[in-house]
C-alpha cells in the first residue's frame, strides 16, 4: 500500500462522507458548507493524483461557488438556520432506491471490466500545464471556444431570467 | 496502481449515487442544484482519475476537465437565476409547489 493510495482513500473517503452529510443535515448553510469540504476533498484528490493545476483550480473555483450558494441558501430558504427541523424531502423511497441502483450500476462498472495497464508516471506540473495550453488553443480550440460562448450564453440568460417583468411585459 | 485508479473510480461512483438521491429526494430548487453539482464532481473524479491512470500523455483528458468545471457554472448561474425569478414572482423556492414553467 503506497502513501499515494493511502492519501487517495483518505480525500475520498471525506468527499463522499461530506457528500452525505450535505443530505443529512437541517441547517442549509451547513448543507452548503458540507458541499464545500466535498468539493475540496475532491480538489486534494486531484493533488494526490498529480494534477496540480486542476487541483488548484476546483478549490479555488468551488469554494467561490459554494460561498455564493450558502449565500443563496439564506436567502430563500424558509428555515436557513434548521431550527424548526422541517422535512424538505419527498419521493424519498424513490430516490433512495434511484441512488442505490445507480451508485450499484457505477460500482459494476468500475469493478468488473479489464482496465488494461496503468501508467506508472506522469509528466510534470510544468509540462502538463505547457501541455494542456498548446491543447487548448491548438486541436480542441473549437470546443474551449464553444464553452466560452455557452458561459457568456449563460450570463446573459441568467440577467434576463432574475430580471422582474413589469405588467405589460406580463402579459 | 490499478487499485489506486479502482478507489478513485468508486469515490466518483459513490457522489454519483448521492448526487442522484438529493437531485431526486429534495424539493428546494438550492437543495436539488447541489445534487447536481455532487454528480458533476462524480464526473471530474473520473476524468482525472482516466487521465492519471490510463492516458497522462493525453492533455485531452484534462480538457474535458475544464469544460465539466464550465458546464458546473453555468449550471449553477443559470439555477440561480430561475430561483430568483421565482422567489420574486411566488415567494418561495419549492418545487413542489411548481407545476408550470410560467414565472
Amino acid at each position: 500500500m503506497t502513501v499515494q493510495m493511502i492519501f487517495l482513500a483518505f480525500f475520498g473517503g471525506a468527499a463522499v462522507w461530506f457528500g452525505v452529510v450535505v443530505f443529512r443535515t437541517h441547517s442549509m448553510v451547513r448543507s452548503a458548507l458540507a458541499l464545500l469540504f466535498s468539493q475540496t476533498a475532491i480538489g486534494a484528490m486531484f493533488l494526490v493524483m498529480q494534477a496540480e493545476f486542476l487541483g488548484v483550480l476546483q478549490i479555488m473555483m468551488m469554494a467561490t461557488e459554494m460561498s455564493v450558494m450558502a449565500i443563496f441558501m439564506v436567502m430563500f430558504m424558509m428555515d436557513p438556520g434548521g431550527m424548526g427541523k422541517m422535512d424538505m424531502t419527498h419521493q424519498k423511497r424513490l430516490s433512495l432506491w434511484a441512488g442505490g441502483i445507480g451508485l450499484l450500476a457505477a460500482l459494476l462498472l468500475v469493478w468488473l471490466p479489464d482496465w488494461g495497464p496503468v501508467a506508472l508516471s506522469v509528466p510534470g506540473a510544468h509540462e502538463q500545464a505547457a501541455d494542456l495550453g498548446r491543447e487548448l488553443l491548438g486541436r480542441s480550440m473549437l470546443i474551449f471556444q464553444s464553452a466560452g460562448l455557452t458561459i457568456l450564453t449563460a450570463m446573459v440568460a441568467a440577467t434576463m431570467a432574475a430580471i422582474v417583468p413589469n405588467a405589460e411585459q406580463r402579459k | 496502481m490499478i487499485l489506486e485508479l479502482m478507489i478513485a473510480l468508486s469515490v466518483g461512483a459513490g457522489l454519483f449515487g448521492i448526487g442522484l438521491y438529493g437531485a431526486l429526494s429534495q424539493t428546494n430548487l438550492v437543495m436539488i442544484i447541489m445534487g447536481v453539482e455532487l454528480i458533476l464532481a462524480a464526473a471530474l473524479v473520473n476524468l482525472v482519475a482516466f487521465w492519471r491512470y490510463l492516458h497522462p500523455d493525453e492533455p485531452a483528458g484534462q480538457m474535458f476537465v475544464l469544460i465539466v468545471m464550465a458546464v458546473m457554472a453555468v449550471e449553477m448561474a443559470v439555477g440561480f437565476a430561475i430561483a430568483i425569478a421565482r422567489f420574486r414572482v411566488r415567494g418561495s423556492v419549492e418545487m413542489e409547489e411548481a407545476r408550470e414553467l410560467k414565472g
